[in-house]
């Protein structure tokens, strides 16, 4: 499954949190190695089953991606929109964005917005129509539309939009097609709704009820000009290893249990606390009478923008040390 | 209809001070429901038997709390200090009449005149902590004997029937949505239902968590009061919602996605039918939807809410005619759950 | 265990911030262990003592109080000096020239940075130092600080309880180690009390963060009433009464509001008057922000109560008590739990 193919087919697939439905069928279809059991729960959750005889294991990635959703077509033709997730005006700017059905348009700001304090509700998406009659014609109330941006390799690192949560999924992917001999009962689950509030993972663990859970998502890099220093990662400084980010703070065991299986397997990692920004591993860690939760993510840049960057070694070592994790033999839930 | 909103608008019921209205929606249910029974956080749970049977029977519910305030202290002269129970604009407080605890002792939120008040300071809405309530007591021990810490204070005003089918009264949000449960309950249904009348819904959808896990329902309806800003002074999208216009369908808030498909069917049965619908223009608010949709395995939710001008003050507006459409979808809803229940999961 | 200052300080002394309450969950169990009939730190790491009541079947009575304390992480190093993020929320006025512990194995002293006043302006010597503009330093090298604390640790204010006056107590960490303590006088005093129902003594962890101890810990223990024992503000001079209704001395506050149900607070109250012992009310109208908010909605909900001990300097390190209000607490704990239990509940 190479890199920057596999995450051009998934970014061509709509899937926009609640709208999951076309990356879950891609996902389902190009899902590697044995899967004895397939279920959609009532949300949408895919989730793949590999049976063992041992302790169950949650491996979670997010399918969904954060979007916009046409809230009321101006008499001029103009769109106005909500976010789907975390949007920030100045990054939205200008950007080009397609709807399901293919039309196309770009985000523009109301002309006598203050452009020093751009907020959502300054900002319009023009799809070229010229009245709200022809923009009807074109789009309907509630339809949502995402990033249409392209996904190029630079050097060794990949700039895309949707890395956030593509290319863990991608990890993942990876990760089940390495992962050989397990006696762990593996749950593959790619939630969904996980931008606008980690919802989709709470009742997919709930039904699981797993003895260990492991998310992989992104995680904010520190290493740009100016860094606030909000995430402690770097790109190419290997799988973040999560230590505490806004919704979890991972029980120690795990993190020594992950840091031990990386060194044994050679595999290059860094610590990852990062201050903004909370993950799948939340609702996980909190099911039922709790579950021992780790989280292995790969290192991004530019969260959140149409051109996210991440590193293409840092997703092979993620993928990696998921599939260690897998493999490894873990005591029964006391 | 609208005998029966009047009637359970004028029941006190603020956020976990649902005693009294439950008692009365227990009244009108019970001869209906086949099993009432009351949580142990105040909701009021009706299964009525339909003539399908199912595993799960289908979820619809409407809270039976409002906003309103609790009684902080008494202080050394006979004032009463207060905090909103609930998502209360301020500005909206100053100057309401209040009926205070057991015995409804009247208050009014007072204010210092108008004449003493400077230029600046006009423009400017107190904090809540700032402002008092005096109920004429002559100093603080008369005041302790009628009132007591921790009392519920609930915004006192009628019910007016006004202007081409409009209504005024306190907590519309949400005994519109109750008064809908009411007359559905009193139908012959298709498939087995749980009418859940829940509590605390104002103070963070608290009372639809229990009740999910109890019930575990596959398909949720939410009926709810939704704010309505279609005045002059605001433009286009700020709007949210206009009165008179058909009741909401639910497509996002902030608080839950609602299941796309549940949206379609809904909007497919509005058009099949002629019943006026509209959309929200802005994402803002949340429903019990948001505490249901993701409890235990998950639950698929829809929501259909009336418009509601001024929601969340004493004297919040609403059109009879949304209303009716509100009870029509959501009985239409029911037959074609019935008949298809379109499953999500595999 | 009735030497009351010295039960707080070692409660007090061990390094504990949310999500890493390891160290004192297990000496919570330690010290329960003689009170109960089973101690343990559970599945999600809070520390259980259940003490079973004499009736098969009887109703479960779960009290929490959280071991977590407000902390500090490491996210990074510079030119030696460690940057930091917090766990919890940490008064940022606290922080200059603040002394900490970080949690390496051997602990590692640290004092935050500040800047002197000669190098700061005028404007600025007047604000609070935005938190990123401190970090911790340790005292090593660049190279040597990277190797001995790697990014993930924790670390906490520099212990140290002392008393202030006759009754009153001050230390970190009494927010909420001291309820837990007022938990276990409360089982002291029930050894020979043969009651009926179970009593749990639930420590939980990660109050602070996200009440995930709370939420697990009373979704495995199923319990039918809860009690939440916290810590609530009392009155300072720049804190009066328009801020809080509590006073150091007035006994506990038993909570009103949408997050404590009616017939729990009132056993509450019905016990304390029974008893003699003063107490004060405190409502809350909307999130407590403590355990109870999690207890409540718990499977199909749970009737729940909150008992608070006033406390001076909340998430500082100079949190203070009154000693004779956490007897009070104690006392009125022992009230509680001694009546019949079984009528509440009953639907």
């Amino acid at each position: 499954m190479e890199l920057l193919k596999t995450l051009q087919e998934l970014n061509a697939c709509f899937g926009p949190s609640g709208e999951e439905k076309e990356i879950r069928e891609c996902i389902r279809r190009i899902a590697p190695g044995r899967i004895d059991e397939v279920r959609v729960d009532a949300l949408g959750n895919l989730i793949l089953r590999r049976k063992g005889s041992g302790p169950k294991v949650l491996f979670a990635a997010h399918m969904d991606s954060i979007g916009l959703i046409v809230t009321h077509i101006e008499k001029e033709g103009f769109l106005r929109f909500g976010n789907i997730g975390g949007l920030v005006a100045e990054n939205i700017l200008h950007a080009t964005v397609r709807f399901k059905n293919g039309v196309r348009g770009t985000i523009v700001p109301d002309q006598s917005a203050d452009r020093t304090k751009l907020s959502l509700n300054d900002l319009y998406v023009d799809i070229g129509a010229e009245s709200e009659q022809q923009a009807s014609s074109l789009i309907r109330i509630g339809d949502t539309a995402v990033y249409d941006a392209p996904a190029n390799l630079a050097g060794g690192r990949i700039i895309s939009p949707y890395l956030d949560n593509r290319i863990s999924c991608i990890a993942l992917l990876w990760a089940m097609e390495q992962i050989g001999e397990s006696a762990n009962d593996l749950y593959f689950v790619f939630t969904v709704q996980e931008e606008p509030g980690l919802r989709g993972a709470k009742p997919a663990a709930f039904e699981i009820d797993p003895d260990y859970g492991i998310v992989c998502d992104v995680t904010p890099a520190g290493d740009q000009p100016g860094s606030k220093h909000y995430g402690s990662s770097s790109l190419g400084g290997g799988a973040a290893i999560k230590v505490m980010d806004t919704s979890v703070i991972c029980h120690p065991d795990m993190v020594d249990r992950l840091r031990a299986l990386a060194e044994a397997g050679s595999i290059p990692y860094q610590n990852d606390v990062i201050v903004r920004g909370g993950t799948d591993a939340g609702p996980i860690h909190t099911t039922r009478g709790g579950v021992q939760t780790g989280g292995i993510s790969v290192p991004c840049r530019y969260i959140h923008t149409p051109q996210e960057m991440a590193d293409a070694e840092d997703v092979t070592h993620c993928a990696s040390l998921m599939a260690a994790f897998a493999m490894s033999r873990l005591p029964a839930r006391s | 209809m609208i005998e029966l909103i009047k009637e359970l608008c004028a029941v006190p019921g603020v956020s976990s001070f649902e005693d009294e209205i439950r008692a009365r929606i227990e009244r009108e249910i019970r001869p209906h429901a086949s099993d009432v029974r009351t949580d142990a956080v105040g909701n009021l749970i009706a299964f009525k038997r339909g003539a399908k049977r199912a595993d799960h029977p289908l979820m619809i519910t409407a809270h039976m709390d409002e906003v309103g305030f609790i009684v902080k202290k008494i202080d050394d002269k006979g004032f009463v200090r207060f905090a909103p129970v609930g998502g209360i604009d301020r500005r909206t407080v100053i100057g309401k009449k209040v009926l205070i605890g057991k015995h409804r002792i009247p208050g009014a939120i007072g204010l210092r005149a108008y004449h003493l008040v400077s230029a600046k300071e006009e423009k400017i809405v107190p904090d809540i902590a700032d402002m008092y309530i005096d109920i004429g007591a002559a100093d603080q021990k008369q005041a302790q004997s009628l009132v007591s810490i921790g009392d519920e204070i609930v915004f006192d005003s009628d019910f007016v029937e006004f202007g081409d089918g409009m209504i005024k009264a306190k907590a519309l949000d949400d005994r519109i949505g109750c008064a809908a449960m009411i007359h559905l309950i009193q139908k012959e249904l298709p498939i087995d239902c749980a009418f859940v009348f829940t509590a605390q819904e104002e103070t963070g959808a608290r009372g639809a968590f229990g009740a999910t896990f109890s019930i575990r329902p596959r398909i949720a309806l939410v009926l709810e009061g939704t704010t309505a800003a279609d005045v002059p002074s605001v433009k286009g999208h700020r709007r949210v919602t206009c009165a008179g216009e058909g009741p909401v369908l639910g497509v996002m808030d902030r608080g839950a996605i609602y299941d796309r498909d549940l949206f379609e069917r809904l909007r497919h049965l509005a058009d099949n039918r002629g019943i006026p619908w509209q959309t929200k223009r802005f994402i803002a608010g949340g429903t019990d939807a948001q505490a249901i949709q993701t409890t235990a395995g998950g639950v698929q939710v829809a929501a259909i809410s009336v418009p509601v001008r001024y929601i969340h003050t004493s004297s919040s507006v609403a059109s009879i005619r949304d209303c009716h459409h509100m009870v029509e979808l959501a009985e239409a809803f029911i037959h074609s759950v019935a008949e298809d229940p379109g499953a999500k999961s595999e | 265990m009735s030497n009351l200052p010295t039960l707080l300080t070692s409660l007090s002394s061990i390094p504990g911030p949310s999500g890493f309450e390891h160290d004192v969950a297990r000496r919570a169990v330690e010290l329960m262990r003689p009170l109960t009939d089973e101690a343990c730190v559970d599945g999600f790491g809070n520390a259980c003592g259940i003490l079973r009541g004499t009736q098969p079947g009887a109703l479960r009575i779960v009290i929490a109080a959280h071991l977590d304390e407000i902390g500090f992480i490491a996210t990074g190093v510079e030119q030696g000096f460690l940057r930091f993020s917090t766990i919890g929320s940490v008064d940022p006025r606290m922080l200059p020239g603040r002394e900490v512990t970080v949690m390496t194995d051997p602990p590692i002293p640290g004092v935050i940075t500040c800047l002197p006043p000669h190098v700061l302006s005028e404007e600025e010597m007047d604000l609070a130092f935005p938190r990123e503009d401190l970090f911790i330093d340790v005292g090593f090298s660049h190279e040597e600080t990277v190797t001995r604390i790697p990014v993930g640790t924790p670390a906490v204010y520099r212990a140290g309880c002392f008393p202030l006056g006759e009754d009153l107590f001050c230390g970190k960490a009494m927010d909420d180690r001291a309820c837990f303590c007022a938990g276990l006088l409360a089982l002291e005093m029930l050894q020979n009390a043969a009651l009926p129902h179970d009593v749990v003594l639930l420590g939980t962890t990660r109050e602070e963060t996200n009440f995930g101890g709370a939420k697990t810990g009373t979704f495995a223990l199923d319990p039918d009433v809860c009690l939440a024992l916290d810590v609530t503000h009392a009155e300072t001079p720049d804190g009066g009464p328009k801020n809080t209704d509590c006073v150091l001395g007035g006994g506990p506050a038993v909570g009103y509001g949408p997050n404590m149900t009616p017939r729990i607070r009132d056993a509450l109250i019905a016990a304390a008057n029974a008893e003699n012992i003063d107490i004060q009310r405190e409502v809350m109208p909307g999130k407590s922000y403590t355990d109870a908010w999690e207890m409540q909605v718990s499977r199909e909900g749970i009737p729940t109560a909150i008992l608070s001990l006033p406390t001076r300097y909340m998430h500082t390190p100079m949190e203070t008590i009154s000693l004779s209000d956490l007897r009070a607490t104690a006392d009125l704990l022992v009230a509680f739990l001694k009546q019949p239990h079984g009528e509440e509940v009953a639907e």
